[in-house]
């Protein structure tokens, strides 16, 4: 056995022995960074965060950007709780996931598979379900490259992640029941897509294109879509608050010396999930706004996001702005994913159409193997027999 | 009427997919798989005749288990109205042990030379299909000696085929109108193959004892 667990083990050891958990072990400064989330000035820290955006292009942390102000919201703070709404009694869930095989630089013919489980749930007078994946075998220019005239910019690494999520709205949109029952619209995972961040404004584009157009059609087809983000480690209100506190330019921490520093940089640590454990089960937070930069290509699909006590977890759901701005499928995305969450066989719970999506789109070893042989196969009775390098054939072969 | 197609086939017998979650076709009942001429290496058309020795529901997928979903207010049939997806993600299955053939017209009562293929059809046994196959007994032998599909597929039920036997001739007496005569017969059947096993003989007898039987005893002990 290569892999020496004996010095492993002992490191493990080390590991449990220093780690801290900070929502257990630091609760006093957990209290004041919620006390700072109740009482911050939502107006001043809009203005604030929206002239620290104005001057410089790229901000050190995500930010979460407060909602206007509305009678539904609470006078100061960001710490106010909405319960979950009432449900339709007959309505649908459609939940996606999507995994890939991706292209192998080793072989002499390049491709991948992308597979895209979902589930549509249908819950009421006649319950149903249908669990389904659609897969497909990508090896043309146009599925290789971003831009196929040119063969330039192949699709692999982030970008073949963004592509999973563009087919994984594709499929919605195909799913996406033709009936007149409320339907929302699950993505398992966040439906920002910053990983093209560090992209060229052409190839943001050319990925962002299929993907908001599907956006585009869910909401013409008034079917409000969300991104699921369970055990969030997102820091944005958290990282809002600092800014708050910071009487300065942020990031020059070491220099600093006002009385807020401790809790500045304990907030640092704190992700949102523990400044929000304060919500009531089935309750959700107010909604932010992402400072994230790709969302200034979103147009009016540009993600909001909120976070949602579904009982012994606080999860990040991410909506398109149209529905963030729309009461009505604002809370029928809440009191679904609540409904999904009551319904989850497993505990802390999980909504049952992303679980069963997500046993759809799994593809194991075994079918990986095959497609290899597949391609291997059908190459041979062409006459075209595969090349592989060096180092995978002798992977492959491990020879003694 | 189609209630199956099989998953897994052997020469002795078959495992089938049911196709209603929850309902496998009755236990010692009798099923049947139409095999057309040539569809197996045998010129003519065969119908199958096979004997229920298990029925199962268990995951679709079998690393996944299942678990609990009742709560206070919502159990048995309700949790597949809460749960839709449970449709979609359980099975129901049956093993059945070959007993016979009929082919040209003639009924066989032993292992045919093929199994039935894969993923063809289960019908259950019509009752004028049950009456013909079951006018002779020799199947009877069949299921004792055969290792049955009871022990095949992952976690096969381990179900007793002294009581597979029994329930078969309980199944059997009621499709054949509650036929005492045919009952008699069988009894004296399994009294002549379970001659040298004492006890599992009475296991059989006590168990295919008709319900009408245990009427008087039952009210005299009430009384």
């Amino acid at each position: 056995m290569p892999l020496k667990l004996g010095p492993i083990s002992e490191q493990v050891d080390d590991l449990a022995k220093t780690w801290v958990d900070l929502s257990l072990t630091q609760k006093d400064l957990l209290e004041q960074a919620q006390d700072c989330l109740r009482t911050v000035d939502r107006e001043a820290l809009r203005f604030k965060l929206q002239q620290h955006m104005r001057q410089q292009m790229r901000f050190p942390w995500l930010l979460a950007m407060p909602s206007y102000s509305s009678p539904a919201l609470p006078t100061k703070g960001l710490s106010g709780s909405f319960p979950a709404p009432s449900l339709p009694s007959d309505f649908c869930v459609v939940g996606t996931d999507a995994s890939c095989i991706a292209p192998d630089r080793h072989v002499s013919v390049r491709y991948y598979v992308l597979n895209v489980g979902y589930a549509l749930l249908t819950y009421g007078s006649q319950p149903d379900a249908v669990l389904e994946a659609s897969s497909h075998f990508c090896f043309r220019d146009e599925d290789l490259y971003v831009f196929p005239e040119e063969l330039e910019v192949p699709i692999e690494g982030a970008l073949l992640g963004a592509r999973m999520e563009v087919e994984s709205l594709r499929v919605l949109l195909e799913v996406v029941p033709d009936t007149s029952k409320p339907a929302v619209a699950l993505r398992d995972g966040p439906l920002t897509l910053w990983t093209l961040q560090n992209e060229s404004d052409e190839v943001q584009h050319a990925v962002l294109r299929d993907f908001l157009d599907a956006m585009a059609f869910l909401r013409q087809a008034g079917v409000p879509l969300a991104g699921y983000i369970s055990y969030t480690g997102s820091r944005d209100v958290a990282n809002s608050l600092r800014m708050w506190l910071c009487p300065g330019q942020p990031g020059e921490c070491a220099r600093c010396e006002t009385d807020n520093h401790d809790l500045c940089l304990a907030l640092a640590k704190i992700r949102d999930r523990d400044l929000f454990a304060f919500l009531p089960k089935g309750q959700r937070s107010e909604l932010f706004g992402s400072s994230s930069q790709i969302l200034e290509r979103y147009a009016e699909h540009r993600v909001d996001f909120f976070y949602l006590n579904i009982g012994q977890e606080i999860v990040r759901v991410e909506v398109p702005r149209w529905v963030a701005s729309n009461p009505d499928l604002l809370a029928l995305v809440h009191a679904v994913l609540c409904d999904q969450c009551r319904r989850s066989p497993g505990f802390p719970p999980y909504p049952p159409a992303l679980l069963e999506a997500h046993e759809q789109a799994v593809v194991t070893s075994s079918e990986r193997r095959l497609v290899d042989e597949m391609v291997e196969q059908a190459l041979g009775r062409h006459g075209q027999p595969i090349i592989r390098s060096g180092k995978d054939d002798s992977k492959r072969r491990r020879a003694l | 009427m189609r209630i199956g197609e099989i998953i897994e086939t052997m020469s002795t017998g078959f495992v089938a997919e049911s196709f209603e979650l929850n309902r496998p076709p009755a236990l010692g009942s009798l099923v049947v798989a139409h095999v057309p001429a040539n569809a197996l290496p045998v010129p003519t058309a065969m119908e199958l005749y096979a004997v229920v020795t298990y029925g199962r529901t268990v995951g679709l997928d079998p690393s996944r288990r299942a678990v609990r979903r009742s709560t206070d207010n919502v159990f048995d049939q309700e949790i597949y109205q809460e749960h839709p997806e449970l449709q979609r993600t359980l099975r129901t299955e049956f093993g059945a042990s070959l007993v016979g053939f009929i082919t040209d017209g003639l009924i066989r009562q032993h292992l045919p030379s093929q199994p039935p293929p894969l993923h063809f059809s289960v019908q259950t046994a019509s009752v004028e299909g049950v009456r013909r196959f079951t006018d002779r007994l020799q199947y009877l032998r069949l299921l004792l000696p055969a290792q049955a599909t009871s022990g095949h597929g992952a976690g096969g039920s381990q179900v007793s085929l002294l009581q597979v036997l029994a329930a078969n001739v309980r199944q059997v007496y009621e499709q054949r109108g509650k036929d005492r005569a045919w009952l008699d017969t069988a009894a004296r059947e399994i009294a002549t193959l379970l001659k040298s096993d004492h006890e599992a003989l009475l296991t059989v007898l006590y168990a295919i004892e008709p319900v009408d039987s245990h009427a008087p005893s039952d009210a005299g002990e009430a009384a």
